[in-house]
């Protein structure tokens, strides 16, 4: 019986205790609590030139709204407040780096610090010390100091897509010229605008006018001004061996003196130095709309059989290309700026499309080597239609079946860091 | 003469363009400050080839006063308007402003220079009128297309054009001129124009390799 009493009362010790453990207020269960800082970690930030370092400890519960990281870093004895971020943000998978550069499924807390803007005495390689606090009302946590030296990268990993499709498009790129060296010429599809040369230069010669060739407002280490100058030897070889005048307006000083040694290689070629002046090549003026009225001007005096308008422009393209287009003359016009392009569509005869500028010098100049490239621009065209498939393709099966790893993957493929 | 007019030149457009293509995947200083250091060579380069540029100006307008070429009137003005704005800008030793007032360089910018080029530049509106004349013309198949997408566009985004597809087609609810005009903006013409930027971005890698592997050497003046 007093077996029994007891074994009654230790049950009800026992019920008595679960109850006011059960009747504990919400807020006192629920009470914020301290994020484990133990694992804050301050090294040098990978992939950069050396002014950056990268602090990183473990996201938790303890992240809750309300709640503030606070960043410190020192070079002395004095702290600095650097960086105060609420604690639900500025995880790994915020980074922007791709997936072979950088674990984005990590559970931590990320901070890149680019260190010049906070030391004014910044040194690649002097040492810094770092720490974070945790304040959330009255709960605070703070980490240990922990050292760390920005130190340059000699490769940036992040930009790896980018080298490997740099590698292999030179690989082919050597490929075709070999291939060009063996096996000779190669078939090129016929381009209106560069067929239309000869017709230029014929009517340039029949009516006794001049033809002016206008290399754009681009400087000569732009790739479009490199690609006029191309195509400007070879309208001058025609205009030498037809013995027609030819006037190229210039816009930057050193554009008209690289022109002026390609027109005169241009006469020499065809046997024609005797007819080579000097003022073929002129300086205008390096302001882009003193340039257009400059030009305009000429181009409404002389009324020149053809104009061609190939390499960089802007808003002068249709300033040029429309006072071209009231004098009669055939205009021919080629950019890389797409923006101009539908000014020069209008007002133009011929207008050199897209990479049709680059392939221009290599389909006039008729030399293997040089043709051999355009199949490099061929096999970039088909790689870029494939990846575009290929790649829509992926996107829409990792989005509709939630493989987001997929998705990211591919992402981060196409994406240039 | 074959070693410094050819084989000189292109080993050094070849070391430049393989550090300059390097200095895009190495993220040291050292790469950071040598293509600074080109862009200054560049910008050194250019303020010597600016004087080649004077010169030839001056040569050329120098010949077509001195032989009375048709239009040798104009080109007194090239050596008026140098004069013009040299001579202040000497005088107010290069600057545009002192204090609160303008020098005579000022003026000349303010009031001449920046008046001329925004006329120029305006002139652009008549030009953009006249071609879109010549461009609606519809002629082919092509062009018609290009004139429909046009008018779709000037109604999208001229109020009026807004009022006059309202009072028209208001009745049919779910067409919205401003969306039609958007979604033409955003979907085709994006799609074109990215397509044309693809192919010049090939076009401008593979020329940029023929130049720094010396394939292509029309800019030396050849041989």
């Amino acid at each position: 019986m007093l077996k029994t009493r007891l074994n009654l009362a230790v049950l009800s010790v026992f019920l008595a205790a679960s109850v006011v453990s059960a009747a504990t207020p919400a807020s006192q269960k629920n009470a914020p609590t301290a994020p484990d800082l133990s694992g804050f970690a301050a090294k040098d930030m990978p992939y950069d030139k050396g002014e950056a370092v990268l602090l990183t400890w473990p996201s938790g519960p303890a992240d809750v709204p309300g709640a503030v990281y606070q960043v410190y870093a020192a070079s002395g004895k004095d702290w600095v407040k650097v960086e105060e971020f609420p604690a639900g943000t500025k995880l790994a998978a915020d980074v922007e780096l791709p997936f072979w550069a950088w674990d984005r499924h990590a559970a931590l807390h990320v901070v890149q610090l680019d260190l010049p803007g906070f030391f004014n005495d910044f040194k690649i390689g002097n040492e810094y010390r770092f720490k974070v606090k945790y304040v959330n009302g009255k709960v605070t946590a703070e980490s240990s100091e922990l050292p760390a030296a920005p130190k340059p990268n000699l490769f940036n990993l992040a930009r790896l897509n980018n080298l490997l499709l740099l590698i292999v498009t030179t690989i082919v790129f050597f490929w075709t010229v070999s291939h060009a060296k063996r096996k000779g010429g190669l078939f090129i599809r016929r381009i209106a605008g560069l067929d239309a040369i000869d017709e230029a230069v014929g009517r340039a010669t029949e009516m006794g006018r001049p033809i002016f060739y206008s290399t754009g407002i681009g400087a000569m280490s732009g790739v479009p001004t490199i690609a006029s100058t191309s195509i400007l030897a070879e309208v001058a070889k025609k205009v030498a061996a037809h013995d027609t005048q030819l006037k190229v307006p210039h816009f930057d000083p050193i554009v008209m003196t690289v022109s002026k040694e390609i027109v005169k290689q241009a006469y020499a070629e065809v046997n024609r130095l005797d007819s080579y002046r000097d003022d073929i090549n002129f300086f205008v003026s390096q302001d882009q709309f003193s340039y257009a009225a400059s030009v305009d001007g000429m181009i409404h005096r002389e009324k020149p059989a053809a104009c061609f308008f190939i390499g960089h422009f802007m808003a002068e393209s249709l300033l040029l290309a429309e006072v071209g287009a009231t004098t009669g003359a055939i205009q021919i016009a080629g950019t890389e700026q797409e923006s101009q392009l539908p000014f020069f569509f209008t007002s133009c005869d011929y207008t050199l499309i897209g990479e049709e500028l680059y392939a221009a010098g290599a389909y006039l100049s008729k030399e293997p080597m040089l043709q051999s490239t355009l199949k490099v621009q061929d096999f970039g065209k088909a790689f870029v239609m494939v990846s575009i498939v290929a790649g829509s393709a992926l996107l829409l099966a990792g989005t509709w079946f939630k493989l987001d790893t997929l998705v990211t993957v591919v992402k981060h493929l196409f994406k240039a860091y | 003469m074959t070693l410094i007019k050819k084989h000189i030149p292109l080993a050094i457009c070849f070391i430049v363009g393989i550090l300059t293509l390097s200095s895009y995947y190495v993220p040291t200083q050292a790469s950071e400050k040598y293509v600074e250091s080109m862009n200054k060579w560049e910008n050194i380069v250019a303020g010597f080839a600016f004087l080649l540029g004077l010169f030839s100006l001056f040569f050329s307008h120098t010949r077509k006063i001195t032989r009375r070429v048709d239009g040798w009137g104009y080109s007194l003005f090239v050596f008026v308007g140098f004069l013009a704005m040299v001579v202040p800008a000497i005088v107010s030793n290069g600057k545009q402003m002192v204090g609160a007032d303008l020098t005579g360089l000022g003026w000349g910018y303010r009031f001449l220079f920046n008046a001329l080029s925004g006329t120029m530049f305006s002139v652009l509106a008549f030009y953009i009128v006249s071609t879109a004349y010549r461009a609606f013309r519809i002629k082919s198949l092509q062009a018609g297309v290009l004139f429909a997408a046009a008018l779709v566009l000037m109604l999208a985004k001229v109020p009026l054009g807004q009022m006059i597809w309202e009072t028209l087609f208001g009745w049919t609810g779910g067409w919205d001129i401003a969306q039609i005009g958007q979604w033409l903006m955003d979907v085709p013409a994006v799609a074109g124009k990215r397509g044309i930027m693809m192919g010049l971005a090939i076009g401008g890698i593979v020329t940029a390799l023929k130049i720094i592997f010396g394939i292509e050497r029309q800019y030396m003046g050849k041989d």
